[in-house]
């Protein structure tokens, strides 16, 4: 690990040690804002270790959250939530390690809606197998408290960015990033492009699974729509905003968005939306790089 | 039931090709990834809902409306946000991520302005619903007429990328961009009129499929998801391929539920998807290398 990357981690580390205080010292709604910002920025950080890094844009990474949290719900008082956890993190790098050969052999717009697809097939599998036995939504009983889950949450939101750190700073990162830039030319140098790929999207899946289990905590309710398409498009959204080059561009563009959500989401849901697919454009058109790339150019000319 | 089936299957497919012509067209040409494709069908749909309950002017006559309003909505994205960004090497670098990005923008944008304008509720009107006999089936009028004019429109498709100049110079463009532009075809020209016709084909499905179904201003979603499959089936450029494509979706739809049950018609296309994505993803009917 480089001296840089020690230190932006040592700055993440402190952040969240910091963060730790929030349900001791505010009220449930702000913990429970904490809770999804921080559900957020574990998601969009995985999904760039996959999609950031190797340029496979996932459409689906839904699928993992899904699955976790349909693990999670079939495991609920059978076993103890920290059996449970650990448990629907495998159940998706599981899921992960099967789909990700295949459609890791697909590129560009045939990975991004094969992605999109095998999301809605699981997705689809779920529901008829619900339909099969006859459970319409399963409730939670004896779900913790809000203070609890946004514990939970911090540890996987800190795990998935110090991942996302680590992992660009390596030489698994440069392979990462050799196959993006030019898939054909690293095969040649000698990475072995098929097994990066693959790692690097079980990697990528692992939190998304436990988060799916806490997110079901947090609502005390599983129910199939949690496959939503929505989900993996605001995953993507986020990460584009903030900016999906840099590891700490995808947790501004979600703090961005939350902010944005909570101010618009209870009156004006469909401005909030209007808006979300307004700065989307935005971004791409004229802002390639993101919101963070610009707040830094912004900053190191104002030091000058 | 077995011409009933068949007539059901016909008149859904020729809807999906006719849906899957433009995003197939749009993506050929440019590499636009359109997800925004179901928003403009929606909102052809909307036009004729409005024309009949408003102005009591007939479908068919409104389709006129939805046909220049969608084309309308194809340059302003064209002229508006494409047509810079297209220049920029970094963009281009990305274009499939970055068009798909762009249009999902777009297509939430169609999505809610038209929930805050229309209410988000389910509107329907009846139009032509008197049942016929056709060869041994029962069918509504609207669906005959559906058909009919869907079905005309993919025919004269074919033609046009047979015989006229400007179909040939789309055709040249899919195939060989950079030589398209050696031999003189105005490149931007011929984007900006494939991306208007791409979407005035989505404009009039609109206007067909709300005189048999309800329409919602989330009714685009699911609609752009077929229409991918379609793509998918016959081949990601493939104008024939998209056409074909559809028919085989209407028919593999309609017989599959109609063996099993509907809700496994979900389970079904998406495994015919991914089947054909990572089997052929060239397409059923490509040739046998594969683009990547």
């Amino acid at each position: 690990m480089t001296a840089r990357v020690g230190r932006a981690a040592g700055i993440v580390t402190a952040a969240a040690v910091l963060a730790i205080a929030l349900p001791f010292v505010a009220n449930g709604y702000f913990v429970g804002v904490g809770f999804t910002l921080l559900v957020w920025i574990a998601l969009t950080e995985s999904w760039i270790v996959i999609s950031g890094m190797t340029g496979y844009i996932s459409l689906g990474h839904v699928v993992f959250v899904g699955i976790g949290a349909y693990i999670a719900a079939m495991t609920w008082l059978v076993l103890p939530i920290w059996a449970i956890l650990p448990l629907a993190g495998l159940a998706a790098a599981a899921l992960a390690m099967f789909v990700g050969y295949p459609c890791l052999r697909v590129r560009g717009p045939y990975f991004v809606i094969l992605t999109f697809g095998i999301s809605e097939l699981v997705k689809y599998i779920v529901v008829n197998i619900e339909a099969a036995l006859a459970v319409s939504g399963r409730v939670l009983f004896g779900a913790p408290g809000v203070e609890t889950l946004y514990l939970m949450a911090l540890a996987l939101a800190w795990a998935s960015v110090i991942i996302a750190l680590v992992v660009r700073d390596s030489r698994f990162g440069s392979a990462l990033r050799a196959i993006r830039d030019n898939e054909e030319a690293a095969e040649t140098i000698g990475v072995a492009i098929g097994r990066f790929k693959a790692a690097a999207f079980v990697l990528s899946s692992v939190i998304p699974g436990m988060v799916g289990a806490l997110m079901i905590m947090r609502s005390t309710y599983f129910d199939p729509q949690i496959f939503s398409p929505q989900t993996s498009v605001l995953i993507v959204t986020m990460a584009v905003i903030g900016g999906s080059d840099r590891p700490l561009g995808p947790a501004l563009g979600v703090g961005f968005l939350i902010l944005l959500q909570e101010l618009l989401w209870a009156n004006l849901p469909q401005l909030y939306m209007i808006v979300v697919g307004a700065l989307l454009i935005a971004v791409v058109v004229w802002l390639p790089g993101g919101i963070y790339v610009r707040l830094q150019q912004m900053i190191t000319a104002a030091g000058r | 039931m077995f011409t009933q089936l068949l007539i059901a299957a016909l008149v859904a497919g020729s809807i999906y090709a006719l849906i899957a012509l433009g995003l197939n067209l749009i993506y050929g040409t440019m590499r636009l990834l359109n997800v925004a494709h179901g928003e403009v069908v929606m909102i052809g749909a909307y036009v004729a809902y409005w024309g009949i309950s408003l102005l009591s002017v007939g479908p068919l006559v409104s389709a006129l409306v939805a046909i220049s309003l969608a084309a309308a909505l194809g340059a302003l994205i064209y002229l508006g946000l494409f047509r810079r960004a297209m220049r920029s090497a970094e963009f281009m670098e990305r274009i499939e991520g970055n068009s798909l990005l762009v249009f999902f923008g777009v297509s939430v944008i169609l999505q809610n302005v038209t929930s805050l304008l229309f209410t988000p509720n389910q509107r329907g009107y009846r139009y032509q619903d008197e049942i016929v006999h056709v060869i041994g089936a029962t069918v509504p009028v609207n669906k005959l007429i559906v058909l009919a004019i869907a079905g005309a429109v993919c025919g004269a498709a074919v033609l046009f990328f047979r015989v006229s100049t400007l179909g040939l110079a789309i055709k040249a463009l899919i195939q060989q961009r950079e030589a398209a532009a050696l031999v003189g075809i105005p490149l931007a020209r011929v984007e900006l009129t494939t991306l208007c016709l791409g979407f005035a084909a989505a404009g009039l499905a609109g206007v067909l499929v709300s005189m048999t179904e309800e329409i919602s201003p989330f009714m685009g979603f699911p609609l752009t998801v077929t229409a991918f499959v379609v793509v998918i089936l016959g081949g990601l450029g493939n104008v024939l391929g998209s056409l074909i494509g559809g028919l085989l979706l209407g028919v593999l739809e309609t017989f599959g539920v109609a063996l099993t049950a509907p809700s496994y018609r979900s389970i079904m296309i998406y495994v015919v998807f991914i089947a054909v994505l990572l089997l052929r993803p060239q397409g059923l009917l490509g040739a046998g290398k594969s683009r990547t």
